[in-house]
């Protein structure tokens, strides 16, 4: 990988293994590299132990986004979906287990897959992309069940809500939209541009980022990033942040959230930005934490440049993985 | 050159009888050992001595009187060493004490460590609600009091009742008006048509009387 390679790579999906301990990271090249961060984070690393031990060309298009179930990692790049087993990944064998497609009505251009999440309740992979629907698969028989319409343009995200069995999907269209996922029927629809506290024309009405906490949501892109009162379906908090923000969680009482600008910001429910932490790259495009281990407890940022910044501390950057 | 050499020559030689000098004379000064020990050679030698030796009484004398106060100088350190081994042990008992209640004191602070950790945790809770509980205020906030708007649904109520009630009286009027004209009319019909028949009979009768006449 040349230096011209690697001053324009740019980190679009991240994902932690199922036991805490490996990050996979896909790229707009179409490559995974999985790190070892129990090496990264050990007392005795080193500046090898700040590279992949795993990196290998997944698809021919750029991996838009990554997904980890209990055994097996999910890539989707190239409108086709891979699946690679994590026990394989880690001694480094990069044969896919899978890889499907979902029925795509044209076939003269293959759409991207932009978000993917599953539903625990009953093992579906859900999964949205350019070509304005969501697609419904079984991840047992591998079959696509069903697909949503209703969106007039490319999906960006996708988020799920684990208690009323909600699919919340945000598009280029400006609308948040709600769906049942036992009927599978739209129930709500939300055009947040249409609210004149969070628009902002001058950037656009797409939404890039959702993000549910029960009854509360977050959106944003186009639109300031603000928080939402499901029930009430009525905008609380709008955050003044400038750019445009590409990933947002809830963590604890903190949003988290990364966007343009080369800053972590951690904003509070009412709409008050706490702290912006600075980071390597100059935009940032996903934001990971890893949850699952808690000695591993760490947040990861990629964007555009090679370098994934690590926070072990969530209040500053303690050191870089790069590609 | 040969000066310099004789010079060297001299110097070494100086040298050896130099080292000679300092070793008789270190050993001379040391050969007892230092300090206690010392003492306690030179009381042993001292005392051979003026065992196996013939003294004057006065010398003898003197001479032990200096053994006894080389035996109370032995005996006063003697004394000293003891009890700076009291006190060594005193230390290191105190040391124990203390290293014990350091150990103690640092279980407690990990103890109060893992409490203010989950009051941490609590409080972040706590403070995620308020801050869900003021924006969700926020918003009731900017609707109207539903005092208020009870009182402005009262109002218009009533006001709606008023105008059903002018409505029904209006409604009334108009059909008694409606009445009275239709009775005001029947009778002027009826009044027409008693009218017409009364021109009619009266017209009847004036032709038949002439008939009448001719028969």
């Amino acid at each position: 990988m040349g230096p011209v390679e690697l001053l324009h790579m740019s980190v679009f999906s991240q994902s932690f293994s199922p036991c805490g301990r490996f990050l996979a990271a896909g790229n707009n090249y179409g490559e995974i590299a999985v790190f070892s961060l129990s090496a990264a984070l050990s007392p005795d690393a080193s500046e090898a132990s700040q590279k992949p031990i795993l990196n290998f060309t997944a698809h021919d298009g750029p991996v838009f986004s990554l997904l980890s179930t209990d055994t097996h990692l999910l890539s989707a790049g190239n409108g086709e979906i891979s699946a690679w087993s994590w026990a394989e990944l880690i001694k480094k064998s990069t044969k896919a287990a899978w890889t499907r497609k979902p029925s795509y009505e044209t076939s003269l251009e293959i759409p991207e897959i932009n978000a993917m999440i599953i539903n625990p309740k009953d093992n579906s992979l859900i999964v949205g992309g350019g070509d304005n629907n969501i697609h419904i698969m079984d991840m047992e028989t591998g079959i696509f069940k069903s697909v949503l319409k209703g969106h007039t343009d490319y999906i960006h995200c996708l988020c799920f809500k684990e208690r009323e069995e909600e699919i919340l999907s945000g598009g280029e269209d400006g609308a948040v939209r709600i769906w049942d996922a036992r009927t599978n029927r739209p129930v709500h629809c939300i055009e947040v541009f249409k609210y004149e506290e969070c628009a902002r024309p001058q950037f656009g009405k797409w939404i890039s980022c959702l993000a549910t906490d029960s009854d509360w949501m977050l959106c944003g892109g186009g639109p300031s990033l603000s928080l939402w009162h499901l029930r009430s379906m009525s905008p609380t908090s709008v955050f003044p942040l400038p750019g445009c923000q590409r990933e947002a969680v809830f963590y604890q009482d903190l949003i988290m959230s990364v966007g343009e600008g080369p800053h972590v910001s951690h904003c509070l429910h009412g709409g008050t930005v706490k702290a912006q932490i600075p980071c390597t790259p100059s935009s940032l495009n996903t934001l990971a934490l890893n949850l699952k281990n808690s000695e591993h407890r760490v947040m990861t940022v990629g964007g555009s440049s090679h370098q994934i910044d690590v926070f072990t501390n969530f209040s500053y950057r303690a050191f870089s993985l790069s590609f | 050159m040969w000066f310099n050499v004789c010079v060297c020559v001299c110097v070494c030689v100086c040298v050896y009888h130099f080292t000679d000098e300092v070793i008789r004379k270190r050993l001379l000064i040391d050969g007892d050992g230092a300090g206690d020990d010392r003492r306690i050679n030179v009381l042993m030698k001292s005392f051979t001595k003026w065992c196996h030796s013939s003294f004057s009484p006065e010398e003898g004398f003197s001479q032990y009187q200096r053994m006894v106060t080389s035996l109370a100088q032995c005996e006063f350190s003697m004394g000293k060493t003891l009890l700076v081994y009291d006190m060594n042990l005193k230390e290191m008992e105190n040391y124990e004490a203390i290293y014990a209640d350091i150990e103690k004191s640092i279980t407690s602070a990990h103890e109060k460590i893992a409490e203010c950790k989950k009051e941490i945790q609590r409080a972040k809770r706590i403070r995620k609600n308020r801050q869900e509980y003021d924006a969700l205020a926020r918003v009731i906030k900017q609707h109207p009091d539903r005092h208020e708007t009870l009182k402005q649904l009262e109002a218009l109520d009533k006001e709606l009742q008023q105008l059903s009630h002018i409505k029904e009286n209006v409604e009334d009027k108009l059909e008694l008006r409606k009445k009275q004209f239709h009775v005001l009319l029947t009778t002027i019909q009826e009044l027409q048509q008693t009218l017409e028949n009364d021109e009619k009979t009266d017209s009847d009768d004036t032709q038949e009387s002439p008939m009448e006449n001719g028969d």
